[in-house]
């Protein structure tokens, strides 16, 4: 029954900066543009973001996690998104050592304030996962 | 720098199978600077472990610690004791600090979570290319500093063999040839009349052939 719920409606965590992530998670939800059980977490620039933070979001509780970060020529901090990439690569790596699908985790690009490809990445993710084995069962 | 780097997860996860309580040991010194086996690499493999038995539907007890170094007595002394507490101690130091740990902390059992790999330095962020091999007798002052034993793929002591094509090594293109380096940095030096001298036959003993090396500076001993 847990394993059901888990399927179809997967907790999904995103990790944006300021400039990707300028409306907030609740907004999302009350348009219903995003599931209740998406979560987002705002970084002053994504090339704040270590590994271990994606690792631990899957670890305690998401099923995907997904970065948005700057377009890559336009990151407000020049190279804060390109290095975000690269740790999701390198998270990429690790779930793949572990069996896990790499899939779970992945990187967007957004322009400033554009709330919309948050939105897509969120519904792109939730479809990637949902049929997916939960990790949290 | 001792250079390392962490082991396959799969291999990490075979270790511990069935264990539910271990400790992911770091070290603030070498493998700290070469990313390996600091903090951060702590927070990752004990997160990443915690993922893995997760997806095998085990439980386990991750802990995470970071000794300023495990090459030193007195930073194990705590160890001792509280190593015992879990199934087993991930270090993630190089194979010195897991050596010097199990012959330590008795009753306390550890793991390697990194493979050692070489001495090192450090190109760029990220980059980390072999220099020295550790041969208890250096030449480097024949050789323009550029090490013969570390960086020929076949430790050569006379001169390049005769796959040195372009300034590289027979073994990979990418490779560049040690000795045409050697012999570029005399003739820049003006020290070619180091080529010209044959270097006897190596004793390898100092490079540890003659067992396990020991340093003893006699005015330190307490
Ligand atoms: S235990 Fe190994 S990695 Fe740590 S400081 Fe000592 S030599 Fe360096
Ligand atoms: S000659 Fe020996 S000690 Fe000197 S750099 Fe090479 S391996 Fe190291």
């Amino acid at each position: 029954m847990v394993a059901e719920m888990s399927i179809s409606d997967p907790k999904i965590i995103a990790f944006c900066c300021n400039y990707t992530a300028s409306v907030d998670a609740d907004a999302l939800k009350a348009a219903g543009l995003v599931s209740e059980n998406f979560e987002l977490v705002r970084l002053p620039c994504t090339g704040r973001l270590e590994v271990v933070q994606i690792l631990d979001a899957l670890d305690n509780g998401a099923e995907a996690v997904f970065v948005t970060g700057c377009l890559v020529d336009e990151c407000h901090n020049l190279t804060g998104s390109r290095r975000a990439s690269k740790r999701v690569q390198y998270v990429k790596g690790i779930l793949e050592e572990l069996d896990i699908d790499p899939g779970r985790v992945e990187m967007f690009f957004a322009g400033r304030g554009e709330t919309e490809p948050v939105v897509e990445a969120a519904r792109e993710m939730k479809g990637r996962v949902t049929g997916m084995e939960p990790i949290h069962k | 720098m001792i250079i390392a780097e962490r082991k396959p997860m799969q291999e990490i996860l075979g270790m511990t199978a069935g264990m539910k309580k271990v400790l992911v040991l770091g070290c603030r010194g070498c493998v700290a600077v070469c990313s390996a086996g600091g903090d951060k690499e702590v927070s990752i493999l004990s997160s990443a472990l915690r993922l893995g038995r997760k997806m095998s539907g085990e439980k386990i007890e991750v802990l995470e610690e970071t000794y300023v170094r495990q090459c030193d007595p007195e930073y194990l002394e705590p160890l001792r004791e509280s190593g015992k507490d879990y199934d087993a101690v991930i270090s993630m130091a190089c194979g010195v600090g897991v050596n010097f740990i199990a012959d330590c902390c008795r009753g306390v059992r550890v793991l390697p979570g990194v493979n050692t790999t070489f001495y090192g330095a450090n190109l760029s962020s990220g980059e980390w290319k072999e220099m020295c091999a550790g041969c208890g007798s250096c030449v480097l002052h024949l050789t323009g500093g550029l090490c013969p034993v570390a960086r020929c793929a076949k430790s050569l002591s006379n001169g390049p063999c005769g796959g040195s094509v372009g300034g590289k090594c027979e073994i990979n293109p990418d490779v560049p040839c040690v000795w045409q380096g050697i012999y570029d940095k005399l003739t820049y030096l003006r020290q070619e009349q180091n080529l010209r001298e044959i270097t006897p036959i190596r004793d390898w003993r100092p490079a540890g052939h003659g067992g396990p090396r020991r340093r003893i500076r006699e005015d330190l001993l307490s």
